[in-house]
């Protein structure tokens, strides 16, 4: 069963210190201006990554049953879902807000 | 000794035939005494009795505010309701019918009850957790309760906005109180999986698993994935009215349909919370009385969890007239029709199933023939709503408020009634007057056919849902339909005579009155506090009727219950799934 | 009730419905992973309003996230980032059977958690100052933009319900540390604090998310 593991602490101040300089990274690629829509990937692909390694190393998903896993994937796939179909309304009304 | 066949990972179990007691003197209604044991207790049972009761009770008043519609219905002009009462009566009725009666009848009660003894568990996985889900139902119930008593709300049960942001009333208290209530089912279906997951019994694989939790399993997955974004939804909309966060009001700046994307986007799914639970039920019953062998087993275990997904991706059609971008109507409407597949593999492995069995015409095999009759005709119509150009002519008619109703009705409720006569015995100890059940049976049967057939004939000539009022071209259509709600009134009137009556003059029943293979029936009826005395040890399927009993009655046979990894576990036959 | 067992572990937390600890602690962890699925879910709505809305006013984004101060935005996710640290620390020290590390690993996660709050009360403080409220008490005019008011909503909506579970959390952390001053985690049960923790960390890569989309738009 692979619901104990326990983590070094150095291996947990590493996984802080990688997050730190992602954070840091999402703040600096700002002050260089990509242009539209690259800033907004660039942003959500650094988040990503960050809440990958929480998720795997923090939270331990990595060394996790796969059906913990499973769950939390399944939960963003389900989010995803939600957005993705709503914005095939919201995308190509002819009018953004109908007016009433 | 103890032999942990680490090769084959096989663990070898001793076991022997555990008869189950018939008619014990203690059992779970009886070993805690008193009031307050009943409501701070946390097995699994006494919370489903609780639940029981409590969605009984909102039946009852959603069914007496229906008869008042009905009643109101019963000539063109106003019969003794204004515009404004009959607004509140429709939408009480609505939302009391949905949210407090039957999301909960299938997985807080039903399941409740049947499932920690199907998996020859002790008890759910959290059940303080389970209790708590009841107070804070009843909690939610209160809160809807303060609405109504101050203001009422006439919104309808799907409080769309631009309206129910600025109508009078208290509809602040009522979406709370279902908000509230949304967390109730979320600690269900989350009790439910890790259960389903982490509880069976040895020996219980997951092809050994019985329909009905195949049935709640995918139930759970979608209260859990959908439920949330009822919560926001109506946390939002509550923030519209108290702050006017704008996000859904024109007036605002707001976007009305992205509240009902929202909306559906839970409440498409939440149909399925009610209907899946039924065809777990059903497909117990259905075996069970036909003495036969599941058709497709794993046709109708996977069909409810596609149901389950599928569900989730065709909330649109609801909104085909309210503006969105014809590109999702089309999408959604095409997605709309894939429902009908995985539901009818369903149907027709029931029928197979029943096809040369040799059934017991019971009252729960009858009842789970009329499932089938009405929520088949339910579920063509659905269909029929599903395709693009005909429900721009049928939306917000009549035709939808059928349809609906041979789901929820003709389906569920008929599913839900299955399973309450079903598992009675095993509820009370206590045998239900087979020839007054089936007097109430058939009348419901003929008076829900009275109800809604004509709804749906109204409904394609133009008849609109949600007015007090109409033409008088269709006064002898409403008016047979209000004669067949009366029907249906006496006969759950007689319904509840003979089960008062079986509770307190019933025969006894047996512990296995209709020779079910079932786990859930090889302990006594009712059970004890713990469910068996033994750990229940699985070796068939559920549906091996070609079986005999004398193999569906095992469990451990060392006095410890198995608990406690290291213990002396001998050899026998028996295998156990590696955890 | 449970048999008492041969060996020498505690097993006073054991439940009689479970088999044995290992059984009820995956059980305890994967209902905590089922919660974060609704969390993740109830969220998800907001940043769907979120997404729908900037997909129609991507200049509205723009303009209204100046109002917002990236250099605090950057702390307080610095802020989190370490109690999520500390958090896995504490869990670690329960494992190992260090109660007084796992106690003091608590108190500075709880620490961080206000620290947290404070600077987001200051950040709410200085908005509400110049007009900048939720909803139709909206009456700032420094965004040159007629939706400016829906941006604010989605923006306090975010982060209220975040707030609100940063201090759920603080309240579980110090019924943690009440609990271990009682000596009931060991290295064979501390159930509790692997899913507070799961629970933190969720709480912290939710605002992993809303620290790029609100405030750092450029
Ligand atoms: C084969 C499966 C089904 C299909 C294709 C289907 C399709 C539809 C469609 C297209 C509508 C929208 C009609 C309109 O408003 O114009 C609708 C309404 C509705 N359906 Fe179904 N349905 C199905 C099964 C179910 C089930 C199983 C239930 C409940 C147990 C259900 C409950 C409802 C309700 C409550 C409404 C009306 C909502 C309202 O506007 O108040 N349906 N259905
Ligand atoms: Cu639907």
């Amino acid at each position: 069963m692979s619901g104990h593991h326990i983590s070094s602490a150095k291996f947990l101040w590493g996984v802080a210190i990688a997050l730190f300089i992602l954070t840091f990274i999402t703040v600096a690629v700002t002050w260089i201006h990509i242009p539209s829509p690259w800033n907004v990937v660039v942003a959500i692909a650094i988040a990503v990554v960050k809440a990958l390694i929480v998720s795997a190393f923090f939270m331990n998903l990595y060394w996790d049953s796969k059906f913990n896993v499973l769950l939390f994937v399944m939960s963003v796939a389900f989010f995803l879902l939600m957005i993705g179909i709503t914005l095939l309304d919201t995308l190509y009304r002819t009018d953004p807000i109908p007016s009433f | 000794m103890a032999t942990n066949d680490s090769t084959t990972n096989v663990k070898r179990l001793q076991v022997r035939r555990y008869k189950p007691e018939e008619n014990p003197e203690t059992h779970y209604l009886n070993q805690e005494k008193g009031l307050w044991a009943w409501l701070t207790t946390v097995d699994h049972k006494k919370i489903g009795l609780m639940y029981l009761g409590s969605i009984a009770f909102f039946f009852f008043i959603g069914g007496v505010l229906a008869l008042l519609l009905r009643t109101e219905l019963l000539t063109p002009a106003r019969s003794f309701m204004d515009a404004d009462v009959y607004n509140q009566v429709f939408t009480l009725h609505g939302a009391i019918m949905i949210f407090f009666f039957l999301i909960p009848a299938g997985p807080a009660v039903l399941g409740n009850f049947i499932l920690p003894l199907q998996l020859g568990a002790k008890d759910v996985a959290f059940p303080r957790l389970n209790l708590a889900s009841f107070y804070i139902y009843v909690i939610g119930a209160l809160f809807t309760l303060f609405a109504i008593v101050t203001g009422g709300v006439d919104t309808g049960w799907t409080f769309y906005t631009p309206y129910s942001a600025t109508t009078g009333g208290n509809v602040m208290a009522m979406t709370l109180g279902i908000f509230i209530l949304g967390f109730s089912s979320i600690l269900t279906g989350l009790n439910f999986i890790v259960t389903i997951h982490k509880m069976r019994a040895p020996g219980i694989t997951w092809n050994k698993l019985p329909l009905n939790m195949w049935g709640l399993y995918a139930t759970s997955i979608i209260q859990i994935l959908a439920t949330p974004v009822l919560a926001i939804t109506l946390l939002l909309l509550t923030m519209e009215r108290a702050l006017g966060i704008g996000i859904f009001d024109p007036a605002l700046g707001g976007d009305p349909v992205l509240y009902q994307h929202f909306f559906w986007f839970y409440s498409h799914p939440a149909v399925y919370i009610m209907i899946v639970p039924g065809f777990g039920i059903i497909s117990e019953v259905i075996s069970t009385f036909s003495r036969k062998i599941i058709f497709g087993y794993w046709a109708i275990a996977l069909s409810s969890l596609a149901i389950a997904f599928i569900g989730f991706l065709v909330w649109g059609h609801h909104m085909f007239t309210a503006g969105q971008s014809s590109l999702a109507n089309m999408v959604f409407s095409f997605l709309t029709f894939l429902v009908g597949i995985p539901t009818g593999i369903k149907i027709f492995n029931w029928l197979a199933t029943m096809y040369r069995g040799s059934i017991d015409m019971k009252t729960p095999m009858v009842y789970a023939m009329v499932f089938l009759f009405l929520f088949t005709i339910g579920g063509f119509t659905g269909i029929m709503l599903g395709a693009l150009s005909v429900d721009i002519h049928l939306h917000d008619t009549y035709y939808v408020v059928a349809h609906f109703h041979y789901v929820m009705m003709g389906g569920m409720v008929m599913a839900f009634l299955a399973g309450l006569h079903y598992w009675w015995p095993k509820m009370f100890g206590k045998m239900y007057s087979e020839f007054w059940a089936k007097v109430s049976l058939a009348l419901l049967f003929v008076g829900f056919n009275m109800t809604f057939l004509p709804q749906f004939v109204m409904g394609s000539q133009g008849m609109p849902r949600r007015y007090f009022n109409y033409i008088d071209q269709f006064q002898s259509f409403h008016q047979f339909s209000t004669i067949g709600a009366y029907i249906m009134g006496v006969a759950f009137l007689l319904m509840a005579g003979y089960m008062l009556h079986s509770l307190l003059r019933g025969k006894p029943a047996s512990s296995n009155p209709w020779g079910s293979r079932a786990l859930e029936w090889q302990t006594a009826s009712p059970p004890d506090l713990h469910n068996f005395h033994h750990t229940p040890v699985v070796i068939n399927g559920p549906y091996d009727y070609h079986k005999p009993m004398s193999e569906f009655q095992l469990g451990i046979a060392t006095s410890h219950n198995g608990h406690h990894a290291g213990e002396a576990v001998d050899v026998s036959k028996t295998e156990k799934e590696q955890a | 009730m449970s048999q008492t067992s041969s060996t020498e572990e505690k097993l006073d937390h054991l439940k009689h419905y479970f088999v044995d600890s290992d059984q009820q602690f995956e059980a305890s962890k994967m209902g905590m992973w089922v919660f974060l699925v609704t969390e993740i879910l109830f969220f998800g709505g907001l940043f769907v309003a979120y997404i729908v809305y900037r997909s129609w006013y991507p200049e509205l984004y723009l303009l209204a996230s100046e109002e917002l101060d990236t250099f605090w935005g950057a702390v307080n996710t610095a802020v989190l980032i370490g109690s999520s640290l500390t958090v896995a620390m504490a869990i670690r020290s329960a494992q190992l059977n260090q109660i007084k590390g796992l106690i003091i690993n608590l108190w500075i996660t709880i620490g961080l958690a206000c620290t947290f709050m404070v600077i987001k009360y200051f950040e709410y403080s200085e908005k509400f100052a110049k007009g900048i409220l939720p909803g139709s008490a909206y009456s700032y005019d420094g965004v040159e933009h007629e939706k400016a008011n829906i941006f604010f909503s989605i923006y306090y909506m975010m982060t209220g319900l975040h707030g609100i579970h940063v201090l759920i959390g603080i309240g579980l952390m110090i019924w943690l540390v009440f609990k271990a001053k009682k000596k009931v985690f060991h290295s064979g049960y501390y159930t509790p604090v692997e899913i507070t923790g799961l629970y933190w960390h969720l709480v912290d890569v939710i605002w992993i998310f809303l620290f790029p989309l609100l405030y750092l738009i450029d």
